[in-house]
């Protein structure tokens, strides 16, 4: 059994402008102790999933259906106070931007303890201690003294580390990252993967990388389901992701990837720009912008269906495997002459 | 090849005051000590760096949105380096910017066709229907629809938003076009777009650019040369193909090994350089050679005692870099490490880059 | 932070000067005769000038301010009334308690009234509870406070007969002829001022808070807190509350200044002797050193309490204090 089973997961929010369907049909598990990696640009419906997982939506907003199973317990539409044994606990949860998510005004020992206290009947001389203790495994020099400190003293790398020091002050069995490297510098980003590799591989935690950057996805996850639309389009290992990808938008993003390691002469492009959720188009929602639409395109959505002899690699396309495999094979020649064009 | 632009020892410092009063300058923030490059008509200089090297101000300099408290900006034969602005005016018809953020550099009250039409206006170019029709011709090079004229910027998404900042820059026909993170802010399937659409209008208008990013993936497809910035100075110059394939500060060759690839098998080979530490304040950068604090190959007595200079690469054409000990060779080699800890993964080292 | 405490001084400071200068301009450029006043209606030109010159009113005007100050630095003194040579002191001992009892009174009724509405009203928006609210802010902000006074003055005092309708009670007993005190009748005589002047701020604060609330609770760490695990409650006063009610206290530290100035329309409807009162007979009478005085402690109480906000909000904001 699965630590996190994800069943037909739907949010709708309802807006003033109409109903908004955020997340459709979203189903994947996650094993103990592995990465997934889940990849979209805005509007896919990437960190909405999550937040739904977590329950940190208003319900009063969002109208949520579908199973999430945690640890074989239901934890879809529990109340705050149900959630509080997992939320912090057994799950912890990091976002993208550390200035604004770390409270301004408080200490971070504070906030640290804060953790530790939510959850724990130990006296606030323990919490503080456990504070230092989870500082110095993010790697924050001098963590007895900077954990007075406050949240505008710290660098972004730092702040991030803190961050993650919160997430992981309670040893949860799941962290779920959402963009947590978006805003940091390249080499501080380079800092911050290597740290969670090094503390997944001591704690032996699941991790969920929420991005839009296939390189970090490749570089850290065990699995990858791409998200378009509100939807699952691609679920694979990673290796057999990049080896053969099976469907028009995930062919579109490796393509359109600038790459420091190869040099293309002109860089494939998907055109037009990710779907409105308020008006989704009719059928699969890719098929304005894919090149290889046909009719059957527009007027039906594609279902989940498993690659040709790989079980565990879904995709959402009607195309054929035959022609799939050809245009794959294509765009493969395409980009090695593009890259020798350019060399 | 005629050169456009020669930027020589280019300095912006800004000053830090302290006092009741009176206020007291007690320290500088060198945003940019000591810039050198020159860049020729149809090309694309690629300025690389994170956060606190100076590239955006270097940029502001060079187009006078500020002025550089030392150095040399000849623009087209033309000392700019201290022109008021009633003088630059005529020499901004040749120079024109795009920013990073697509919803922020859009007047919201204002409608595209007058947004993109405005350089005509400041510059008294045509008339009222020539303008209308230069901006409709504009809006289609740009792959926008003409009839997008009346819009607002509101009912755009940011690709199409960072097409009409393009097309506005665009709209005077200048020479020089500086590009200040122009596809940070959008989705991966847009990048492509703007990308591609760059190069087009470069090879279509005889446009010379400064690209500035801090993603080398983006950097290395769109340039020519390429400028690798540190704390306000380059630490490494050199054409694309050069600087990627060799790259000798080790710097450069952190940046290198720190950019995520998108294909699992070469990412997990290959062995990256994670530096430590954050990078520190323009306000008391380090002694002698700036990256010393933080470098695998530090040396002490020399890295922190003696300023490297831009020294050329022997037998290269167009590679210089400021480093005492350089790299040998890339991917860096065991042996070249001097720094306990800067090397993430024991792998073995597979096929190099290039 | 002690520097910005230094800095702050000597802007208050300064800004204490600059406004008495400008008040006594201000004076001598209306044209009068404060000298022709006093004496009275059936005087002689010799006795007007005697009293001009016991004035000092025919000295030039830098030298009267020159005057003023030196009696302010070394005495204490705001100078004599020109009407009835009476300290101005004396008025403004007599009269700052009246209009702080007001103030003080109306703030600690406004405040008790707009902070639950408008935490339960941005917590709840939309609801029946955060309508009601918002109409109530519709009619307070709409409602101007002399009309309010007033009504409240004809109906509840007047029609029937709740509360006294005119004059003040001090709040300590006393058992001299023809005064009141003590603790009742004190409030007593306040309580239709205090609702007059709560109305309209309650209006105004409510609205404050129910924007900054619900703008806390979309941060980012308050996000973060539920994802810590927090209890709502937690969130709500250790990350909403503290964060949301930092401008609210700014905001309140300049109303207080500006209102310890003198609650003008509130003293006259109720007859209470207070510095809004006083002025008005000054100005009528040309009382040059009461319209000093009274300007001055207004001035004063602004800049004192603008000052106290701004190291409030320093010690409240650590990335101001540390900054």
């Amino acid at each position: 059994m699965a630590l996190l089973e994800v069943q037909d997961l739907n949010t709708r929010f309802k807006t003033d402008d109409g109903v908004v369907q955020a997340v459709s049909g979203v189903s994947f598990d996650l094993e103990r102790g592995k990465t997934l990696g889940v990849v979209g640009e805005s509007g896919s419906g990437k960190s909405v999933t999550f937040l739904t997982v977590m329950g940190l939506l208003d319900p009063r907003h969002a109208e949520m259906t579908g199973s999430v199973r945690f640890d074989n317990q239901e934890i879809l539409g529990l109340n705050t106070s149900q959630l509080r044994p997992i939320r912090g606990e057994r799950i912890g949860m990091i976002f993208q931007d550390p200035m604004t998510s770390l409270n301004p005004v408080k200490k971070i020992g504070w906030q640290l303890e804060e953790a530790v206290l939510i959850h724990n009947d130990v006296p606030r001389s323990e919490a503080r201690r456990r504070a230092i203790e989870v500082l110095e495994e993010v790697e924050i020099p001098k963590a007895d003294t900077r954990i007075d400190d406050y949240a505008h003293q710290f660098s972004g790398g730092m702040r991030q580390r803190v961050m993650i020091a919160m997430a992981l002050i309670n040893q949860p069995e799941l962290l779920i990252a959402d963009e947590p490297t978006t805003a940091l510098d390249v080499t501080t980003q380079a800092q911050i993967l290597r740290l969670m590799e090094k503390l997944q591989n001591e704690h032996g935690m699941a991790i969920v990388m929420i991005t839009h950057d296939l390189g970090v996805v490749a570089e850290l996850a065990d699995d990858v389901i791409v998200m378009y639309g509100g939807r699952i389009v691609e679920s694979a290992q990673v290796d057999d992701l990049f080896a053969k990808p099976e469907m028009p938008y995930t062919w579109g993003l490796l393509g359109s990837l600038p790459r420091v390691d190869v040099d293309v002469e002109r860089l494939e492009q998907i055109p037009g720009q990710p779907p409105s959720l308020l008006r989704p188009p009719k059928g699969c929602a890719f098929n304005p912008r894919c090149a290889y639409t046909f009719d059957r395109c527009r007027e039906e959505l594609p279902e989940l269906r498993p690659a040709e002899g790989k079980s565990d690699h879904e995709f959402r396309c009607h195309l054929e495997e035959a022609d799939r495999a050809r245009i794959w094979t294509e765009k493969q020649a395409a980009m090695a002459a593009s890259a020798e064009s350019a060399a | 090849m005629s050169e456009l632009l020669a930027v020589e020892n280019l300095e912006k410092y800004f000053p830090v005051t302290r006092g009741l009063i009176f206020q007291k300058e007690i320290a500088q923030v060198k945003a940019v000590d000591g810039v050198n490059f020159t860049l020729n008509a149809g090309e694309t200089l690629g300025v690389v760096g994170e956060s606190g090297c100076g590239k955006s101000t270097m940029a502001r300099c060079i187009a006078r949105l500020l002025e550089p408290t030392g150095g040399k900006i000849v623009f087209n034969g033309q000392d700019i380096t201290h022109l008021g602005r009633k003088e630059m005016r005529p020499i901004r018809r040749d120079m024109m910017m795009v920013f990073q953020d697509p919803y922020a550099s859009l007047n919201a009250r204002k409608r595209v066709g007058s947004i993109i039409a405005e350089p005509l206006e400041v510059h008294n170019i045509g008339s009222d229907a020539d303008r209308k029709r230069r901006v409709q011709e504009l809006l289609e090079i740009v792959g926008l629809s003409p009839e997008h004229y009346n819009r607002f910027p509101h009912e755009f998404s940011g690709g199409q938003r960072q097409r009409i900042g393009i097309a506005r820059a665009l709209s005077i026909n200048p020479k020089l076009i500086i590009c200040d993170e122009p596809v940070s802010a959008l989705d991966v399937s847009v990048q492509a777009q703007i990308l591609n659409l760059l190069k087009d209008l470069q090879r279509d208008f005889d446009l010379t650019y400064i690209f500035i990013a801090h993603d080398l993936n983006v950097v290395r497809h769109v340039s020519d040369r390429v400028m690798v910035m540190y704390l306000g100075k380059p630490v490494e110059t050199g054409s694309r193909a050069e600087l990627y394939a060799s790259p000798k500060h080790p710097y450069s060759g952190a940046l290198l090994s720190a950019v995520p690839i998108a294909d699992p098998k070469l990412g997990r080979a290959r062995k990256q350089i994670v530096l430590e530490g954050d990078v520190p304040s323009p306000i008391n950068p380090p002694a002698a050679c700036r990256f010393h604090p933080r470098c695998p190959r530090f040396v002490d007595g020399k890295c922190n005692v003696d300023e490297p200079l831009l020294t050329r690469v022997p037998g290269a054409t167009d590679h210089d870099f400021a480093c005492h000990f350089p790299l040998e060779r890339w991917p860096m080699g065991d042996d070249e490490l001097r720094h306990e800890g800067a090397f993430a993964q024991e792998a073995t080292p597979a096929g190099s880059f290039d | 932070m002690s520097q910005f405490l230094i800095r702050r001084t000597f802007w208050a400071f300064f800004l204490f000067l600059a406004a008495s200068i400008i008040t006594y301009v201000l004076f001598f450029v209306i044209p009068s005769d404060p000298a022709a006043l006093a004496a009275g209606k059936a005087s002689t030109p010799e006795i007007v000038a005697h009293i001009r010159m016991e004035l000092h009113l025919n000295l030039p005007i830098y030298q009267q301010y020159w005057l003023f100050v030196w009696n302010l630095v070394r005495h204490g003194s705001f100078g004599y009334s020109f009407v009835n040579g009476v300290p101005v002191r004396t008025y403004l001992a007599q009269e700052i308690p009246v209009t702080a009892s007001v103030v003080f009174g109306g703030v600690v009724l406004y405040l008790a009234i707009a902070i639950p509405t408008g935490v339960i009203s941005a917590l709840r928006p939309r609801s029946i509870m955060d309508r009601t609210g918002m109409v109530f802010v519709l009619f307070g902000i709409s409602a101007p406070s002399v009309w309010v006074g007033v009504m409240l003055y004809y109906l509840v005092g007047f029609r029937l007969g709740w509360t006294p309708i005119n004059g003040y009670c001090g709040i300590l007993p006393t058992h001299a002829a023809g005064t009141c005190g003590g603790l009742w009748p004190w409030a007593d005589h306040l309580i239709l001022p205090w609702i007059t002047l709560a109305i309209g701020s309650a209006a105004l604060y409510t609205r404050l808070i129910r924007a900054n609330v619900m703008e806390t609770m979309s941060e980012d760490y308050v996000r973060t807190a539920r994802a810590k695990g927090a209890s709502s409650s937690r969130v709500l006063i250790q990350h909403v509350l503290r964060n949301s009610m930092l401008q609210v206290v700014t905001i309140l530290g300049m109303d207080l200044g500006l209102l310890l100035g003198g609650v003008l329309f509130i003293e006259f409807v109720f007859g209470l002797p207070g510095l809004g009162q006083q002025l008005l007979q000054a100005n009528g009478r040309f009382d040059l050193p009461v319209i000093v005085g009274i300007t001055m402690f207004a001035c004063l109480s602004v800049i004192v309490f603008n000052f106290l906000v701004d190291v409030l909000y320093a010690w409240l904001d650590p990335r101001i204090r540390l900054a």
